[in-house]
């Protein structure tokens, strides 16, 4: 079954044409990566499943439903998360509040103004425990914007996941880090998204190939191709517009 | 502070409250009164400049609003209970904030500042103009003070300053105290995150324009309850005492420099403030240029205020003991 669908996406910036008839399928529980060049339209795309732009001309599908152009906390009330390219955490708040803040979203805790939020043991315990998975019960106190890049990237993915979403939307959740960095940061998303639906924007063709079980390719905003990583490897069209002789 | 510490500074401050006006006077006492209105006043406003990073150059209309409210009610309305008149304020000034809530949650950044200017001073014009109803320039004065009728067993007489002192002193200290809790629950958390990122609050699944709209609302009536309580206390509201610039000013200024990014800043910024308007107005009517030349120099040398730097200084003594 489907659980991400986009039927005919168009969106253009005041004439500038980013997506092009786009039709993507993510099917239920697997590991879907986005790729492609520079300005091909995939963060666009991102942004236009996950609310942030309404598009010009389409559909989106969520749980066949459709969701064309709801706003993003609706979406993330329906099961959908998002991490960004560009670490969005909250900066002056603590490693343990960025993480509390996905937790009390989860649980419904929003228009609460009855009770002392350090005293809410429930909520407490789960953040804890998100910290101690991901690595982060050390800097459990530290300000996001304290703690080292690999971290805050850590932080930023985990951020996306203390919702609980059924589909995780990760946008180049490796950028900037360094080999070992990017080695933890793969594994961090292995077991994190363990038993959900990912779709992942990356440029790494390392952690693509590893993760992903199917992969579609972005052009010029329009889809070249779709398939599974072996199918992509040996895509001459793939391999013209963008692998090149690269050895995957 | 442990916990006993902490309980034993605040019943010391309890006892110092009680007995303040016994041991300093009745000038002292109205003196305080100014500070802890414009404390709850401040409070209120950092609520939104603070803690949700929304910066307001017209909060003095809540302010006014409630002053007027509060007014107004006892004026025309035979019989209005103390506390009732209060509630009359505050109601005056959510009122207002529900108001302007669907424009103002939608923007932020230099669009709310400027926003609020045009608003603030629109109701100061509004308050000059309106002869019929506030009393122009001369605003409303010599309104009836009820007594403070506790479910009708007793009576209190305002008119005697040192009840009005303790009856004022409670108002203020128990919506301190309401807001104190207020940035400590769940939502609290919503508001701090807000200013440090809405777009992810939005992408954690919370509603920012709602949210916005609340805490706007709880500022708002706060920010009323301190103009009521000024109105009672001065028994005349006038538009230059409610709703010109500088009253939207003096928030601003508490707030930096007693310290923006703590709760307890902007009481300590009404405290400095109140001090130096003080001293400044024995020797000269210019207390808004030595203001002026306060603010500066906080937001060039001590930008996180009074409390930023007392803390600056125990973590430099914390280095120097280890």
């Amino acid at each position: 079954m489907n659980i991400l669908e986009t039927k005919a996406i168009c969106h253009d910036f005041s004439g500038l044409q980013v997506l092009m008839d786009v039709n993507l399928e993510v099917q239920e529980g697997e590991r879907h990566a986005i790729i492609g060049p520079n300005g091909a339209g995939k963060t666009t795309l991102f942004n236009v499943i996950t609310g942030t732009y309404q598009p010009s001309e389409g559909q989106v599908f969520f749980k066949s439903k459709e969701i064309t152009g709801l706003p993003s906390h609706k979406l993330v009330r329906l099961g959908m998360g998002r991490s960004f390219q560009v670490t969005s955490t909250f900066t002056w708040l603590t490693a343990f509040q960025n993480i509390r803040m996905g937790i009390l979203s989860r649980r419904g805790i929003r228009f609460n103004f009855f009770r002392f939020l350090d005293k809410m043991d429930d909520v407490t315990r789960e953040t804890d425990a998100v910290l101690k998975r991901i690595n982060l019960d050390g800097e459990r106190d530290i300000p996001a914007n304290m703690l080292s890049y690999g971290k805050s990237r850590s932080l930023e993915i985990s951020m996306a996941l203390a919702t609980d979403p059924d589909l995780v939307m990760l946008d180049e959740p490796t950028s900037g880090m360094s080999v070992d960095e990017t080695h933890n940061a793969v594994a961090l998303i292995r077991r994190l998204t363990e038993g959900k639906t990912m779709v992942i924007i990356e440029h790494d063709m390392d952690v693509v190939f590893s993760l992903a079980d199917r992969i579609t390719v972005l052009h010029l905003g329009g889809i070249l191709a779709s398939g599974t990583p072996d199918e992509i490897r040996d895509n001459q069209a793939v391999k013209d517009a963008y692998l090149g002789e690269m050895e995957v | 502070m442990s916990k006993t510490k902490r309980w034993i500074f605040w019943i010391v401050m309890l006892i110092a409250l009680v007995f303040y006006p016994k041991v300093f006077g009745i000038y002292y006492t109205n003196v305080f009164i100014i500070f802890a209105i414009f404390a709850l006043f401040a409070v209120s406003y950092n609520l939104l400049l603070g803690f949700t990073g929304l910066l307001s150059f017209g909060h003095a209309m809540f302010f006014g609003v409630g002053a007027y409210g509060t007014a107004l009610a006892l004026e025309h309305v035979e019989g209005m209970p103390l506390i009732a008149s209060v509630l009359m304020g505050a109601l005056a000034a959510i009122v207002l904030a529900l108001i302007l809530c669907p424009i103002v949650v939608r923007v932020s950044g230099t669009a709310f500042a400027m926003i609020h200017l045009a608003f603030g001073q629109l109701m100061y014009v509004l308050a000059l103009k309106l002869r019929g109803i506030t009393g122009g320039e001369d605003g409303i004065g010599g309104f009836p003070i009820p007594e403070l009728n506790i479910f009708g067993i007793v009576s209190i007489d305002m008119a005697d300053p040192l009840n009005f002192y303790y009856f004022a002193v409670t108002v203020l200290g128990l919506s301190v105290l309401f807001l104190w809790f207020f940035t400590k629950t769940p939502f609290g958390s919503i508001m701090i995150s807000i200013r440090d990122n809405a777009n992810r609050v939005d992408y954690l699944g919370f509603k920012v324009p709602q949210s916005k709209a609340i805490i706007y609302t709880v500022s708002g009536c706060f920010a009323g309850v301190a103009g009521s309580i000024y109105a009672l206390f001065q028994n005349l509201i006038a538009a230059d005492d409610g709703f010109h610039v500088m009253v939207s000013f003096a928030p601003i200024i508490m707030t930096m420099v007693g310290g923006i990014g703590s709760f307890f800043g902007p009481i300590m910024g009404a405290g400095i403030f109140g001090i130096i308007e003080e001293l400044t107005s024995r020797y000269t009517e210019r207390v808004e240029l030595v203001m002026g030349l306060i603010l500066i120099l906080v937001i060039l040398f001590v930008p996180m205020g009074f409390i930023g730097f007392i803390n600056f200084v125990k973590q430099k003594f914390a280095k120097a003991a280890a």
